[in-house]
């Protein structure tokens, strides 16, 4: 009877960009949208100086709340974030302002903090910096929560525990606010990978998921919420068996999190002896630090649009400034720098309307398209590998036609010409390879392999070409998995293809970050996978006490499958018992 | 009164950090500071006039002191700008 009631509130699925990884469970709670105006409410003239007071008093509120965090909170960053917020919050030319508005032209003290703010809030939306922009959240924040204050209104009470939060957008200083109150995860619209909000997130190690349109759906406030921080995926009112498959895994998780980190240090071989290696995927100088912690040997995909999007010129000194930095942190290790990847979904400016971006002007197609681009990158690519030979790999986005791999050839040996004319030392043997995300290029693999030094399995596309499924598409995001036998068949003739020829295959798809299928690649001889930081320890732990023979057991079942439902069972009891021996 | 043009150094420009550096930095002299970029004249002890300047690297501004110990203050805040912020 129960189970009626329960099934009258549909479960909504929600999903957007992974940001920090982790399960959350708990009621919604809906960030109060800050205000769009205030009315220039005029008070009496005698009042003025007492409602400056009460504006002053609620500065020194607002004050002493940053301190305390400040010191109930540890690392440099939390800090730093705080000190900033203080400090606006002591801008004398600001507090003018607002006193100037009270005491001379006898305006309310929410509209007098309202306007001040705004005068600067605008000033900053109208610069060209990154940086600036960025901070207009921060400022936002402190300018409600002193109007908040000033009206006794503190929403810190209304957060229950364990609460995931649903915000357009969420300022630092909120967010470490928030997770002082023991929240569990965080739902954000805006918000990108890069945000202080996230960053943060991440140090705290709470689950969060952004670029998610949630307001489209009315989430009500206290509905059950499940997030998967490490997938993206929210389940709002979820049934009842996904609540216990998400209580199990935050279990686990928890659980394994302590212990995981464990591995990160021991040698990544299985346990029958036969090595493999693991590599990061990074794409921001704030992930390096985690190369070391999480136990990452070298860098396996570094994605480069940030650079892209940084500056419009694609300088070669920018670039190479970048390039050099992350290498330094790869302590000897390997790094594979891939060509901008821009298009899909990372829009470029002139990118223009595209009915099916997907399919469209991206990768290398887009590269030879803007020549100069594409010898900028190289030229930047080649330069630094004089600075570290040996140490450097170059790999080709979107390949699909084995003209594209040769033209990228040409380009490197003119780029290599002027820099030998100019005197200036490269690394002539900085191997080349390309991505293997097209089904078309797969099947040529062998062909391929003939004249590339290695491939790299991208998973994300190879699996939403190779199925013709958008996975952004919500009616048919369930028919998205990468565990289809058909996935699994393509990605063994492409390591078949690499062997007519010697070449080694890695995999920096999603799926390496899944141990159960982390265990089906080394089964399949592929050794080399690469992923996020944050999924490097569980997938190292489990990999590290599995055998060989197992694996490939695994794998010659999962690729003799018929059936996907098949092959996703045989994956999820593999890990079952894989973890229960392990818990044993 | 006592000025002298400087030049940002630091590549990611006078961002949130550095702004933060320069307002507790002035804020611990009596003397008047000012921003002179653009023609703007900003107050050199607001963190959010200096913000909303956003002067990136080779950015080109004038300081302008005035007070008591303004000769010291120009010194110390011309040196953190030279060292590029680096507080040591």
């Amino acid at each position: 009877m129960n189970k009626s009631i329960k099934e009258t509130e549909k479960t909504v699925r929600l999903t957007g960009n992974p940001a920090s990884g982790g399960i959350g469970m708990g009621p919604a709670w809906i960030m109060p949208e800050s205000k769009a105006s205030v009315k220039p409410e005029k008070i009496d003239k005698s009042k003025a100086e007492s409602e400056l007071d009460r504006v002053q008093k609620a500065v020194g509120d607002v004050l002493d709340g940053f301190e305390k965090l400040k010191s109930g909170s540890e690392g440099d960053e939390i800090n730093q974030i705080l000190d900033a917020q203080i400090e606006v919050l002591k801008d004398p030319q600001l507090m003018e302002e607002i006193r100037s508005k009270i005491i001379e032209k006898y305006f309310g003290p929410s509209y007098a903090i309202f306007e001040s703010f705004n005068k600067y809030i605008e000033l900053l939306d109208g610069t060209n910096a990154e940086w600036a922009k960025e901070r207009m959240v921060d400022i936002v924040s402190i300018r409600d929560e002193l109007m908040q204050t000033l009206q006794s209104r503190n929403y810190d009470m209304l957060v229950e525990k364990s609460s995931i939060v649903f915000a357009d957008e969420i300022s630092a200083t909120d967010l470490i606010k928030l997770s002082s109150m023991d929240i569990s995860g965080i739902v954000m619209h805006k918000g990108g990978l890069t945000s202080h909000a996230v960053i943060l997130a991440q140090s705290l190690d709470l689950p969060c998921v952004v670029g998610v349109d949630w307001q489209r759906v009315k989430v009500q406030q206290k509905a059950p919420v499940l997030l998967d921080g490490d997938s993206g995926e929210i389940f709002i009112h979820p049934s009842e068996e996904k609540r216990e498959n998400f209580i199990e895994r935050q279990q686990l998780h928890k659980e394994k999190k302590s212990k995981v980190l464990e591995w990160a240090e021991k040698p990544a071989e299985t346990n029958c002896g036969s090595s493999f290696t693991i590599r990061a995927n990074i794409e921001f100088e704030n992930e390096l630090a985690r190369l070391k912690t999480h136990g990452a040997k070298g860098i396996g995909l570094l994605r480069t649009e940030s650079c892209l999007f940084q500056s419009t010129n694609f300088d070669v000194e920018a670039q190479m400034k970048f390039y050099r930095t992350v290498v330094e942190k790869a302590d000897g290790e390997s790094v594979t720098i891939r060509l901008f990847d821009a298009g899909g979904d990372k829009l470029l400016e002139d990118h223009g309307n595209e009915s099916n971006p997907f399919l469209g002007w991206r990768g290398i197609r887009m590269l030879l398209d803007k020549p100069e681009m594409l010898h900028h990158q190289i030229e930047a690519i080649l330069r630094i590998s004089g600075e570290f030979p040996g140490q450097l790999k170059l790999m080709v986005p979107m390949v699909s036609r084995i003209e594209e791999i040769e033209s990228v050839h040409q380009t490197v040996e003119n780029v290599k010409l002027t820099l030998k004319e100019k005197g200036i030392s490269f690394d002539d043997d900085l191997p080349i390879g390309i991505m293997i995300e097209v089904p078309g290029i797969a099947l040529m693999a062998s062909e391929a392999a003939e004249i590339v030094d290695f491939f790299s399995i991208g998973t994300n596309d190879l699996t939403q070409y190779t199925l013709a499924v958008d996975r952004g598409n919500e009616h048919i995001s369930g028919l998205y998995t990468s565990t289809h036998p058909a996935v699994w068949r393509l990605i063994k003739m492409v390591k078949e293809g690499a062997d007519t020829q010697g070449i080694p295959v890695s995999v920096c798809g999603e799926m390496a970050a899944r141990p159960e299928l982390a265990a089906c690649f080394l089964g399949m001889g592929i050794n080399e996978i690469s992923m996020t930081t944050n999924s490097i320890p569980s997938v190292k732990s489990v990999l590290c006490r599995s055998s060989l023979r197992e694996m490939q057991k695994l794998a010659e079942h999962v690729l003799g499958s018929t059936h996907v439902k098949k092959a996703d069972e045989l994956l999820k009891e593999w890990l079952y018992e894989k973890t229960e021996s392990l818990n044993r | 009164m006592v000025t002298r043009d400087v030049k940002i150094l630091n590549e990611a420009g006078l961002h949130a950090r550095p702004s933060s550096e320069l307002v507790k930095l002035a804020s611990s002299f009596e003397s008047e500071f000012f921003i002179e970029m653009y023609g703007y004249r900003i107050n050199g002890k607001s963190i959010l006039g200096i913000m909303t300047l956003a002067a990136e690297e080779g950015a080109e501004m004038t300081l302008i002191v005035d007070g008591p110990d303004e000769e010291e203050a120009l010194e110390a805040i011309s040196n953190l700008i030279d060292n590029k912020f680096k507080t040591s």
